[in-house]
């Protein structure tokens, strides 16, 4: 059953004087992959930083507006950021990888939390590592350097890194822009089967990967969100002029 | 601005190849009938050997839809309008088949058989002609209002048929007309009247490649 995870209303964010996001209204559901697509600066990844109070680390940020987590407004005072973060994990553009081992990798967050038996981290990082579709590949050297791992394989890592705090969203940008092309297709195939239990926010400049693996698609220009609706609408038939003229690349 | 200059005129080449290949399909029609009318089997043997020339331009805008979506990986209006012509150039050929066919029947008449003019096959033949014509404009002007009209006009063309069947079974139960002719000449409206519903759908896909939105939805 898919329910509103995310409920983002007129959410206005300044990087000083110069507004990065206007006014912008979306819904977030459980069960699906939403893309973010749109032109480099557009506010996309702005967005989805605000998705899990990232923006908070950067300087001169304002935010106005609300961006509603199950009913608490993240940005509300004494909101708990740490334990947002663990539900609202995160997989940047370059696989980041802790130098430690692939076990540690995993075995991080639940040991911050206060996890310490072997018995139990065992389980969460072998299930995390196969929810990951990676445990195959590395179950006989977990005790390896992450650093040994290809590039695909240090981001499927880091997203089994983010799946050991049993998150509920998962938020992604540009995650398969520095991998091959085989690689990237192991990661669309990880997040067509990881959003049978969480919903995933991808930012990409592929719109091709955007058609193919999410189920609704929000375009953003000049950080407006212009146009959201289901995938196949949106690459068949598109409501707005500038959502057509950005996707069939009519747009300058 | 747009960065997609190659990408444009490929389209709009795909968009003249499919009107010549209205326009071939439209003359054989015309071609094919004269035939029938004229019994003239010449013209018919001509004619059939023709429908090589529409099959091939079926073929090559089909080949070169393909090679678009394998380069372009087209979107949006895009994909709707590659769609709407590889649809198209299929009812095109079908009603190329229907030509070979009122041609067919000119070389399996016997020159014993007594013609019998009806005024109405001609004016059928006109708004068959006229469909395909007005479907085409209407893709290439990207007139909604138009393509819709030509759906219309399937009605008429639709009439025409069943007056014609009315006067040659009159003609018949009269005994004015020819048996072997009758048959034909129904035929020959027949294949008129699926003309029409080939030229209803080309403007339906000219509809869904201006909307996005087709009949059947």
């Amino acid at each position: 059953m898919k329910e509103k995870v995310f409920n983002i209303r007129n959410l206005n964010l300044f990087y000083g004087d110069n507004q990065a996001l206007k006014a912008i209204d979306m819904d977030i559901m459980s069960h699906e992959v939403t893309a973010l697509i749109g032109p480099s600066g557009c506010g996309k990844s702005t967005f989805l930083r605000c998705l899990n109070r990232m923006n908070d680390l950067i300087d001169d940020v304002t935010i106005k507006g609300e961006v509603i987590y199950h009913d608490k407004d993240v940005y509300k005072k004494n909101f708990d950021v740490i334990n947002l973060r663990t539900k609202v994990g995160m997989v940047f553009q370059k696989p980041n990888p802790f130098p430690m081992t692939i076990y540690d990798n995993i075995a991080y967050g639940p040991r911050c939390q206060g996890l310490k038996k072997k018995k139990a981290l065992d389980e969460i990082v072998e299930s995390s590592l196969k929810k990951a579709a990676l445990w195959d590949e590395v179950k006989d050297r977990l005790k390896d350097s992450a650093f040994d791992l290809s590039g695909g394989q240090q981001q499927r890592l880091c997203i089994a890194r983010a799946i050991a705090m049993e998150p509920e969203v998962i938020l992604m940008d540009e995650p398969t822009s520095a991998l091959d092309p085989i690689a990237t297709l192991k990661i669309e195939e990880l997040i067509n089967d990881l959003k049978e239990n969480y919903a995933i926010v991808i930012v990409t400049h592929s719109m091709q990967q955007a058609a193919r693996i999410s189920d609704q698609t929000a375009f953003f220009l000049l950080g407006e969100l212009i146009e959201q609706n289901d995938t196949d609408i949106i690459f068949s038939n598109p409501k707005n002029k500038k959502t057509e003229n950005y996707i069939t690349g009519r747009f300058g | 601005m747009t960065y997609r200059t190659r990408f444009d005129q490929e389209l709009e080449a795909l968009k003249l190849s499919l009107i010549r290949m209205g326009d071939l399909v439209i003359k054989n029609i015309h071609a094919s009938l004269k035939s029938f009318l004229d019994m003239n089997s010449e013209l018919a043997e001509i004619q059939i050997k023709k429908d090589q020339e529409v099959n091939e331009s079926e073929y090559k805008i089909e080949k070169e839809c393909m090679r678009i979506i394998l380069r372009e990986q087209p979107v949006a209006k895009d994909l709707r309008l590659i769609t709407s012509i590889l649809k198209m150039i299929t009812d095109l050929e079908r009603i190329g088949d229907h030509a070979v066919d009122i041609a067919k029947l000119t070389v399996f008449m016997e020159k014993s058989n007594k013609a019998f003019f009806v005024d109405e096959i001609h004016h059928m033949v006109d708004k068959s002609e006229d469909m395909i014509k007005l479907a085409l404009e209407s893709f290439v002007n990207h007139d909604l209002d138009l393509a819709n009209q030509v759906v219309q006009m399937d009605d008429i063309v639709d009439q025409d048929f069943y007056a014609i069947r009315q006067i040659v079974a009159d003609a018949i139960r009269n005994r004015k007309i020819d048996a072997d002719y009758a048959i034909y000449l129904m035929m020959v409206a027949k294949y008129l009247e699926r003309i029409g519903d080939h030229a209803v759908n080309l403007a339906e896909w000219v509809i869904f490649s201006i909307a996005g939105k087709h009949v059947s939805d």
